[in-house]
């Protein structure tokens, strides 16, 4: 028996890259797990199939972190279905090498919209469900980038910052109805948004990380489902980097 | 036996073997029922009566404190006393035997005092003043600031001698000790006798208009401001507030209760406090038979306009100059929850008697009251109709308005929270959700207000209704008395309980000529 055995968790961009890796982890640990996806139709079947074959019971959505009544549907759907939702990973990012003296309005909106606006919503939508049972696990995937100076684009680590910042707040003013909130922050990963880092950039981190190697979205995506497990009971608000030490 | 966590348990301690819980029933509702059902049978001979609890109280008759017996029979709760001097005695203590008990559930411990000055001695009430058995500090402090009126009211509570008028300097003085004592205090009251007919009551407003003090209430017949437009424009400019003495609508209420016909004076007091917005309390003495069918009027009227913050009732206390010699039946009379059932009959529904909760600070007994948000098409939702009281009960206090305090903003957190969570199971969830989010805008903007500001702030999100039953010799429980957080601060420095001073101190018990208690002191007692 799983250390998520009953639990219904909502992943939010689960359908590839580390979303995926914590929807099998999640999966693997006995939770019903659902995810949304915004694209890629094909990778969205392929981790819901992957799902299943393991035999979780798994759910997919097409719907936008930042389409508000999108997500309020999927979690209604959710309940009826599978139950209260008690365990939410904000993982739906984006990045996108860009200098400042490039970016424009748009580029900035986009990455602060979909990593910080995605998860305020997709958060308030499964509120209400926690606090009646009294009980939820919200995990926010933030970054190395948020918490470290590192050449990374600046949209993406203030939005990773950002996160940092609505998981303390957050944990504060909900903790009394025992549920917990706190951010997982990667380095580098084989997967995800790290590909695209510029090769002398990767270079560069490696030389620096301890363990001079990326992290697997496997490494990650099992201490997400600890994370989020009963057996994290008291910590909150934290944020736990994981970087192979850079 | 105390019911906690939805189950009851007995408590018990032991001077040998130390405190013992012991569950006796897992479903407290289910054991308060089995409990009350005997006392609920018809019982014309008195037969059914559930004993409950016992308490000390008053001999109508000698005023000496005497044992008493609970008792609950037809669902109304009574004493029954034993004097030794003047034999047996009842009292109707409460017509709904369920609230008495279960308001026992809001109690909560008192904060004492940051100082007091009287000792221990010969025990409560003689050691008044306040003494460390006092278990509450002071919410509401009366200042006597006179003892003429314009009014012979034949309910009277107090003793009006026509022979004081507190000098400015005792009261600023006076107004020292109680910061000293407080640090601060939401509403100061101005009382009298007719605090209008204190000929520099300007000056005394003044004197109390003090950043600790978060509003200063002028409680007064209205007949000076229904007269001197000047005085109340004078009121107004002091940032006053008004409690106006309102019992009804028609003379023979008014006759009954005051001795003359004010129906003019009263309906053009409250033009003039509505044209100038001064905001005002409205003080509604009910008694059974004389005016109770107008309670469902004065509470249409309260939420008919905004300056009105704040509405009380006061079930008739049969005591003082007065109430103490006005006719009584001690077996049938208007109580707390008698004003409630009187509240949701007369307003068909519109509030409910279970949407008031007790004050627990105090006694549970003293006090019931009821907030109501103020909606943004400008109606009013009872808080009960959306939060749970006993979950949020930092909501419940003495205070004719929700102060901007971080308590409070704690407190209305966690209400939006739990309306947040089942929005859609409670009628017009989302828009009391939008209500509390301008409320809770205004009431804590991103810089914090001065104290003044902050209690003004919550009167314009908020209103009150409170039922506050003094008492009289009839159902006088000294349970009550000593948490008490109403207190008249006097001239020589004790702060003294109101129930227990109108009973014990002021001689006038029943009616101008009773015997002060032999540890007694006089009011006035100490004026520079």
């Amino acid at each position: 028996m799983g250390n998520l055995e009953g639990r219904v968790a909502l992943v939010t961009g689960g359908s590839r890259g580390l979303g995926r890796a914590i929807c099998r982890a999640l999966a693997r640990e006995g939770a019903k797990v659902a995810f949304n996806y915004s694209s890629g139709e094909e990778d969205a079947q392929g981790t819901l199939a992957e799902l299943r074959e393991a035999g979780a019971q798994a759910w997919a959505f097409r719907t936008s972190v930042l389409d508000k009544a999108g997500l309020w549907e999927m979690v209604a759907r959710l309940e009826r279905e599978a139950g209260v939702v008690d365990i939410l990973v904000n993982n739906a990012g984006l990045s996108q090498v860009v200098p400042l003296a490039l970016m424009e309005e748009e580029d900035w909106d986009r990455v602060m919209d979909v990593n910080v606006k995605g998860a305020f919503l997709a958060t308030q939508a499964v509120l209400r469900g926690m606090i009646r049972l009294e009980r939820g696990r919200i995990l926010n995937i933030g970054s190395l980038a948020g918490t470290k100076m590192l050449p990374a684009p600046v949209h993406y680590s203030a939005s990773k910052a950002a996160l940092q910042g609505f998981t303390q707040a957050l944990a504060k003013e909900i903790g009394r109805y025992r549920i917990t909130v706190n951010c997982l922050a990667p380095g580098v990963l084989d997967d995800g948004v790290s590909h695209n880092i510029p090769p002398h950039r990767l270079e560069e981190y490696l030389h620096h990380c301890a363990l001079g190697r990326p992290g697997t979205v496997d490494e990650v995506a099992k201490l997400a489902a600890f994370l989020v497990s009963d057996g994290n009971s008291y910590m909150n608000g934290a944020t736990v980097v994981v970087d192979g030490a850079v | 036996m105390v019911l906690r966590g939805g189950e009851a348990w007995r408590l018990r301690h032991c001077a040998k073997c130390g405190p013992r819980e012991d569950r006796i029933a897992k479903d407290a509702r289910e054991h308060l029922e089995a409990f009350l059902a005997p006392g609920r049978e018809p019982s014309p001979d008195g037969a059914a009566t559930k004993p409950f609890k016992r308490t000390t109280a008053a001999c109508p008759t000698c005023l000496s404190l005497v044992d008493a017996d609970v008792v609950i029979r037809e669902g109304r709760v009574y004493f029954s006393k034993r004097c030794a001097a003047c034999g047996p005695s009842e009292a109707l203590v409460s017509e709904d035997a369920r609230y008495y008990v279960e308001a026992y559930t809001y109690a909560r411990a008192g904060s004492d005092p940051h100082r007091v000055d009287a000792k221990v001695a010969a025990g409560c009430p003689e050691d008044c003043g306040l003494c460390p058995d006092h278990e509450q500090h002071t919410c509401i402090p009366i200042f006597e600031v006179t003892d003429h009126c314009d009014l012979a009211c034949p309910t009277c509570l107090v003793d009006n001698r026509s022979a004081h008028h507190l000098a400015p300097e005792t009261f600023a003085r006076m107004v020292d000790e109680l910061i000293a004592r407080e640090g601060q205090v939401e509403a100061l009251a101005i009382s009298g006798g007719e605090p209008t007919c204190h000929p520099r009551l300007l000056e005394l407003v003044e004197l109390a208009s003090r950043p600790e003090i978060g509003r200063v209430m002028v409680l007064t017949n209205g007949l000076r401001i229904a007269k001197d437009r000047a005085f109340a424009e004078q009121l107004k400019a002091k940032g006053a507030y008004v409690s106006l003495q309102l019992d009804g609508f028609t003379p023979d209420v008014h006759r009954k209760l005051r001795g003359r016909d004010l129906t003019a004076e009263k309906e053009a007091a409250l033009a003039t406090l509505e044209e100038l917005e001064i905001p005002t309390q409205l003080i509604f003495v009910a008694a059974r038979g004389v005016n109770e069918d107008q309670i469902g009027k004065v509470v249409e009227l309260f939420l008919s306009k905004d300056h009105f913050i704040s509405l009380n009732f006061q079930p008739l206390a049969f005591t003082g100059r007065g109430g103490g010699t006005f006719p009584v039946d001690p077996m049938d009379r208007l109580t707390l929850t008698g004003v409630l059932a009187a509240v949701e009959r007369q307003t068909g529904g519109a509030l409910r008697a279970n949407d008031f909760a007790p004050l627990p600070c105090p006694s549970p007994h003293c006090v019931a009251l009821l907030y109501l948000l103020r909606m943004n098409d400008g109606g009013w939702v009872p808080f009960p109709r959306f939060a749970d009281l006993r979950r949020h009960g930092g909501l419940l206090r003495n205070s004719a308005a929700l102060p901007a305090l971080p308590e409070i903003e704690q407190a209305l957190q966690d209400v939006v929270y739990s309306l947040f969570a089942r929005q859609d199971e409670v009628p017009g969830g989302r828009l009391i959700l939008a209500a509390l989010r301008r409320a809770i805008g205004a009431m804590f903007p991103s810089r914090p207000l001065p104290f003044q500001q902050a209690v003004r702030q919550g009167e314009r999100q908020a209103k009150s209704i409170f039922v506050h039953h003094f008492m009289d010799p009839y159902d006088f429980d000294l349970e009550r008395l000593r948490k008490c957080c109403n207190h008249y601060p006097q001239p020589d420095g004790r702060l003294m309980p109101a129930c227990g001073f109108n009973l014990f101190h002021r001689g006038a018990a029943k009616g101008a000529e009773t015997p002060r208690a032999r540890f007694g002191v006089a009011p006035w007692n100490g004026e520079a």
